[in-house]
């Protein structure tokens, strides 16, 4: 991901399995200021290590569900990223 | 009003029965889910939750906001999750709704926990005995990426067209998103189907139901009429069947009556066609006969002795050339005369042969 436009810092958060396989709650990434979600999602899973459960992963952006990856995602300093596992609540 | 919230404690019902009370209402439906002790034949040894709590928060308001905008007479709406360890048997979740009559509370609390397993970022690690690292469950319902129904991804292929650039009259372009573009191919896809449809039935009917129709092209091998079958949306009753030839053929078969009457030998084509091949049936025969036994006549000769000359022809003919009557004989009468017995012929050696031509040359040679 070496874009060419500006980059901000987020902070990324890992939940369940893929907090494990993480081995860390949260970190922060450097991410460009527009990029879409695929190429997010690919980046994140080879910097942490998530290859086993890609497809199976989802994204969220400020708490909000990225339903779409070929989505395009703007990002501002300080935002909150989260890699969500399929749930299993209730 | 809406009570959510994640809680580390165990759940007090007693307490959801008080947060739901209001006067109005006649009807309080709670739902509580509880942990179980086995999952697949495994000891289940205990069980932890995890939460996204900020968003697990939020996406639980939206589900109270959604159950009002369905429910509109809801009175109160509670939805406290578990969070960490919970025993087993305990309740990792309650769901619960009041309102005046029941049919809302009941409906509501069940749309409600199919939400949360489907949207509430909670997660659940079971612990079985014997595993220490455990399993993360997955509920089914549970939202997941998605994934391209036509596996092949439209917007990843930029499709660069220049301004300048002239498209034929006989291209359409049209400019949009992949959902739009999928929709389009698929409704015009349907509309094609319906058109085929329609037609075949068109085709079906019979032409006199509908008369002004031009059938020249249909392809129907049958016609007949179809009514609907009482008491049934879809079920036709064929009435009548016309098991004729199919229509588009009609012009191309040949008309076999006249074809035949040709054939027959009438040369009347002004005339009922089948009283005229009825008339000139005998006749026809006999002068078959006769061009086959090199005969010339006259139709309205007499047909005895038009017999007479065939029977006299039929004599020469075996007398000039006897194998003649192999050809024209039939089964023997008793009247005819027992057919001469056939001479064995002798046969021959090559030694017999050889001597007999000797024989020849040397008597050849005497004379």
């Amino acid at each position: 991901m070496n874009a060419d436009g500006p980059v901000v810092n987020v902070h990324v958060l890992f939940f369940a399995k893929s907090r494990e396989l993480a081995n860390t709650p949260r970190s922060t990434v450097d991410v460009p200021t527009e990029i879409t979600a695929t190429e997010l999602l690919d980046h994140l899973v080879s910097k942490f290590g998530l290859t086993s459960i890609r497809d199976n992963l989802i994204l969220a952006h400020n708490e909000s569900y990225i339903d779409n990856l070929s989505d395009r995602i703007l990002f501002k300093e300080g935002d909150e990223l989260a890699v969500i596992p399929p749930l299993s609540g209730g | 009003m809406d009570h959510v919230k994640l809680v580390n404690d165990p759940i007090d019902i007693a307490h959801i029965h008080q947060l739901l009370a209001d006067e109005g209402c006649g009807a309080s439906s709670v739902f509580v889910g509880t942990t179980r002790d086995n999952f697949q034949g495994k000891k289940v040894l205990s069980l932890a939750y995890e939460a996204y709590d900020s968003m697990a928060l939020k996406e639980m308001n939206k589900i109270c906001s959604d159950l009002r905008s369905k429910w509109l007479d809801l009175k109160h709406i509670v939805i406290y999750h578990r969070l960490g360890t919970v025993p087993v048997c305990e309740a990792s979740v309650v769901i619960a709704a009041s309102s005046p009559h029941r049919s809302e509370a009941l409906e509501s609390v069940s749309f409600a926990i199919d939400q949360l397993k489907t949207r509430v970022p909670i997660w659940k690690k079971e612990i079985y005995e014997g595993d220490n690292d455990g399993e993360w469950k997955e509920n089914k319902e549970s939202i997941r990426p998605k994934k391209s129904k036509s596996g092949f991804n439209y917007a990843a292929c930029p499709c660069k067209v220049e301004e300048s650039h002239d498209v034929p009259r006989t291209l359409v372009q049209i400019r949009v998103n992949d959902a739009e573009l999928t929709k389009r191919l698929e409704c015009f896809v349907n509309r094609k189907r319906d058109e085929i449809n329609s037609q075949n039935v068109i085709d079906f009917k019979s032409s006199f139901v509908s008369s002004d129709k031009d059938l020249s092209d249909s392809c129907a091998r049958t016609q007949s009429t179809i009514i609907k079958q009482e008491q049934s949306n879809c079920h036709l009753k064929v009435r009548r069947v016309n098991n004729r030839c199919g229509p588009q053929q009609m012009e191309m078969r040949p008309n076999y009556e006249l074809e035949l009457n040709k054939l027959m030998g009438s040369r009347d084509g002004q005339t009922d066609p089948i009283k005229e091949m009825r008339k000139s049936l005998p006749n026809s025969r006999l002068q078959a006969i006769e061009s086959y036994m090199g005969l010339t006549t006259d139709n309205e000769e007499n047909i005895f002795s038009r017999i007479k000359r065939v029977e006299n022809r039929l004599l020469q003919l075996e007398s000039i050339s006897p194998e003649y009557r192999h050809f024209t004989k039939r089964e023997p009468s008793s009247m005819e005369a027992a057919p001469p017995k056939k001479i064995r012929k002798k046969s021959y050696s090559a030694q017999e042969l050889s001597a007999f031509i000797q024989k020849i040359k040397d008597g050849s040679e005497f004379s």
